[in-house]
């Protein structure tokens, strides 16, 4: 089936993940996007050898699979042929793709005043880590980014540490965000013939990561709302985490008297329901300390399986906290398309990531092959698109322009 | 200035945040955005999980989620105001909806009866589990996408309550905008309109992709569960810190033979102490004595002692803010993540602003939340040509259910 972003091409000359991550959702549905990588090391991401601590296997799942359906080129940019080769190719590309500072653009020849003179209709996109203005400067990691927007202090009980998000949670929210400039830019572009300058960046895009709860924040600058909130106080006892006899479950019932009348009755507690600290939703919300300690004592007298069976029967929502294990048996997630199996050659047969982020009925994207060996591209990529013809290419070589 | 989505009608039926957030994200960039809020339905209490005391004289939320859109409001449940919605779609781009699927398909709403008012139509579906699978019909509440994604668990400190971030859901709404923009750039090319899904637990799975993938590759535990803060694998990277006065540090300097010698100095430790001199050691046996000891030190100056050294030797440490600082950060305000605005009624407060930077087709404030119905008249009259006195009779007829409703 046809691609959405067929015909488009990409220059991705990101590392880690922000920027990796963002042209992976180009590449999915299909646009040709070229992993732009110095020579010898590559991107940076090519070395991790732990994930959370846990080392990796046979084969590096940060770099392979975050770098899925692209192509890899390697260009010494520093060296002035380096850059001539990006000039060449940003004359026939669609798309700029940067996150590795903005300071360093300028030095590069790389600034976007110089690519869009090259080709006016270029969408030159970067990912910073504070903004495109704005006096801040320094490096922007994803754990230190979360650190000051504010969700890691509100995270969690009170008293305990703050709480990260995991591993490249606010890094892959950044590459959407850019993601979606840049298809708003495609967009623009059809109608004016132009291209334009978009930055998303790290620290933007988590701040709206925060949203459900920031937004409230800033409205009131009250600061108890900025603080950890403890499970054991929420104000809607019916809708909170709790412990069965086996794993942890989400109860989420809205605090409504026929609600609690069935939540009563399904627990074996109709008595419950006559009981005056928590006969009207007011009650209960005043009391919420009182009953929460009562429906932990409760639910931790049967198995999450057990509740769920009632609950279910009796029209109270509620989900089993799973783990990882859980869900990759998950119906549900593999139905949809949520994982995706790919070949790859360190293993010699299937391994298995995270699918499509979107279903488009039409022209679904896919997953053909994890990342690129580095620069295995380069010469074909030299070749076929910019024509340089093969006496050139050794010559770049020699001069160590390319691999 | 130009929009990037210039001439691009969207009819946005949703009811939770993240859905309703992904139409205003639309109309941020140009989009003219029609909100229908049906009047038969109850509306969503924001307050329903306990979390969203109402704090503010005004709905802050609606500000945010309803901004740059138009509103009408429609009696679903009755068949003239039914065939009004459809109308509506007949003149859109795009109708976005997380109505549940039974429910949609249930009013003739689906893609297919709507495809006969437009043939070309992008028909959004914001979902909690996706369109396929037994649990397709399972309500669209991010907790429960959240709860089966597994990360909760893996989140806090050993033997505490798992964590619901509420991060998993806001995945999903750039999901959902980004599969508009990106049918609706298809559509351009080739004429051809199609159905866009976004589910929570995708966008859950989306927020965990690199942990994710890391365990379906190993299916080691490890990396669902909780790790004690010093268990962390190096003592300069990805862990925090008490600082004197309780707020956090947080180290991200994974290759530490880099940032040794500057970091040594401002904790006070000496560059050739031999118990932490190489990588190998700090990250191997010294590991845990290192971390007792940079707990020690960091707890002897306050926070802003230390962001004032990180700042000075540009280090890769920050302090772990709330939110009064992106409050009140210049950078935040600069850069038009935040905005101060004033509400006509309740006067100046803060708002999220824009997360993307355009240079020809920049995100912009066009109108705040709008009451409900407050262009049921202008929506009757410039997309679907009622007369002036046609709506006047309709305005009779509801006794003002088209003006702002109680």
């Amino acid at each position: 089936m046809a691609k959405p972003l067929e015909g488009i091409r990409v220059l991705d000359a990101t590392v880690w993940f922000q920027g990796p991550v963002c042209a992976q959702f180009l590449a999915d549905f299909g646009a040709e996007v070229i992993h732009v990588e110095r020579p010898v090391t590559g991107d940076q991401a090519r070395g991790v050898r732990s994930i959370a601590a846990v080392p990796v296997a046979d084969w590096n799942q940060y770099f392979l699979a975050v770098n899925r359906n692209k192509k890899s080129i390697a260009i010494d940019l520093k060296k002035d042929e380096g850059r001539d080769l990006i000039y060449r190719l940003v004359e026939k590309s669609d798309v700029f793709l940067w996150n590795q500072g903005l300071e360093s653009l300028e030095g590069l020849g790389l600034s976007y005043e110089k690519l869009s003179e090259i080709n006016p209709k270029l969408i030159y996109a970067t990912n910073s880590g504070y903004g495109h203005t704005g006096s801040v400067s320094k490096g922007a990691f994803d754990m230190t980014v979360q650190a000051l927007t504010g969700i890691m202090a509100r995270l969690g009980e009170p008293g305990e540490p703050p709480i990260y998000l995991g591993l490249g949670a606010g890094d892959a929210y950044g590459g959407l965000m850019g993601a979606l400039g840049i298809l708003l830019a495609l967009v623009s572009r059809r109608r004016t013939g132009r291209g334009q300058y978009l930055d998303a960046s790290l620290y933007g895009a988590q701040l709206f990561l925060a949203a459900p709860t920031l937004q409230a924040y800033l409205a009131s600058q009250n600061d108890a709302s900025a603080n950890q909130q403890s499970r054991k106080q929420a104000r809607n006892p019916l809708w909170n985490r709790y412990q069965a006899s086996d794993r942890w479950l989400f109860l989420c019932v809205e605090n409504d008297d026929d609600r609690w009348r069935r939540l009563c009755e399904s627990l074996e507690r109709p008595d419950l329901v006559q009981d005056r600290r928590f006969a009207a939703a007011e009650d209960r919300r005043e009391n919420a300390a009182g009953l929460i300690v009562l429906l932990d004592e409760i639910i931790a007298g049967r198995t999450v399986a057990e509740w769920m069976q009632r609950w279910d029967a009796a029209g109270i929502t509620a989900s089993p906290v799973q783990a990882f294990r859980d869900l990759a048996e998950d119906e549900q997630a593999w139905a949809n398309d949520y994982f995706s199996k790919v070949h790859c050659d360190e293993v010699g047969g299937e391994v298995v990531i995270r699918g499509l982020p979107v279903g488009l009925s039409k022209t679904p994207g896919s997953v053909e092959t994890l990342g690129p060996e580095l620069g295995q591209d380069t010469e074909l990529i030299l070749f076929d698109t910019l024509g340089i013809d093969w006496d050139r290419i050794g010559e770049l070589k020699q001069l160590g322009v390319i691999p | 200035m130009s929009r990037a989505l210039q001439d691009i009608v969207v009819v946005d039926l949703t009811t939770e945040f993240w859905a309703s957030l992904a139409a205003s994200m639309l109309g941020d960039f140009g989009a003219r955005v029609i909100r229908v809020e049906d009047l038969s339905a109850t509306p969503r209490d924001p307050d329903r999980d306990g979390h969203h005391p109402p704090e503010a004289a005004f709905d802050a939320e609606a500000e945010l989620i309803h901004r740059n859109k138009q509103s009408i409001a429609l009696d679903l449940s009755h068949p003239d105001d039914q065939t009004i919605l459809k109308q509506l779609v007949g003149r859109a781009d795009v109708f976005l909806t997380d109505w549940p699927f039974a429910a949609i398909e249930e009013r003739g709403w689906g893609y297919e009866d709507l495809i006969a008012e437009k043939p070309n139509l992008i028909y959004a579906r914001g979902s909690g589990f996706g369109p396929e699978g037994p649990d397709r019909d399972l309500p669209a509440l991010d907790e429960l996408a959240a709860a089966r994604t597994g990360v909760m668990p893996s989140l806090p400190e050993p033997d505490q309550p798992p964590v619901f971030a509420a991060s998993g859901q806001m995945y999903t709404m750039v999901m959902l905008a980004l599969g508009i923009v990106t049918a609706l750039y298809h559509r351009d090319e080739t004429g051809e309109g199609q159905i866009v899904d976004a589910s929570l637990l995708g966008g859950n799975m989306y927020a965990a992709t690199l942990t994710l993938d890391a365990f379906m590759a190993m299916r080691d535990d490890r990396l669902g569960e909780p790790r004690p803060r010093f268990g962390a694998a190096n003592p300069m990277s990805g862990i925090s810190y008490p600082s004197a006065d309780g707020r956090w540090v947080t180290l991200t300097m994974p290759d530490t033979d880099r940032w040794w010698p500057a970091f040594s100095a401002i904790v006070g430790l000496e560059v050739d102490d031999e118990r932490f001199d190489s990588h190998e050691k700090r990250c191997g046996e010294s590991r845990l004595e290192m971390m007792q000891v940079l707990e020690e030190l960091f707890a002897k100056h306050p926070a802003s002692h230390w962001r004032a050294e990180f700042d000075a030797k540009k280090l890769s440490a920050d302090i772990i803010e709330k939110y009064d600082y992106p409050a009140r950060d210049p950078q935040a305000k600069v850069n038009r993540y935040v905005l101060d605005l004033d509400h006509p009624s309740y006067g100046s407060f803060q708002s999220l602003g824009f997360p993307i930077h355009m240079s020809d087709t920049p995100a912009r404030l066009r109108a705040m939340a709008p009451c409900r119905g407050q262009h049921t008249a202008e929506v009757l009259d410039e997309l679907l040509g009622w007369s002036d006195a046609r709506i006047l009779e309709r305005e009779q007829k509801e006794g003002g259910a088209g003006g702002e409703a109680a």
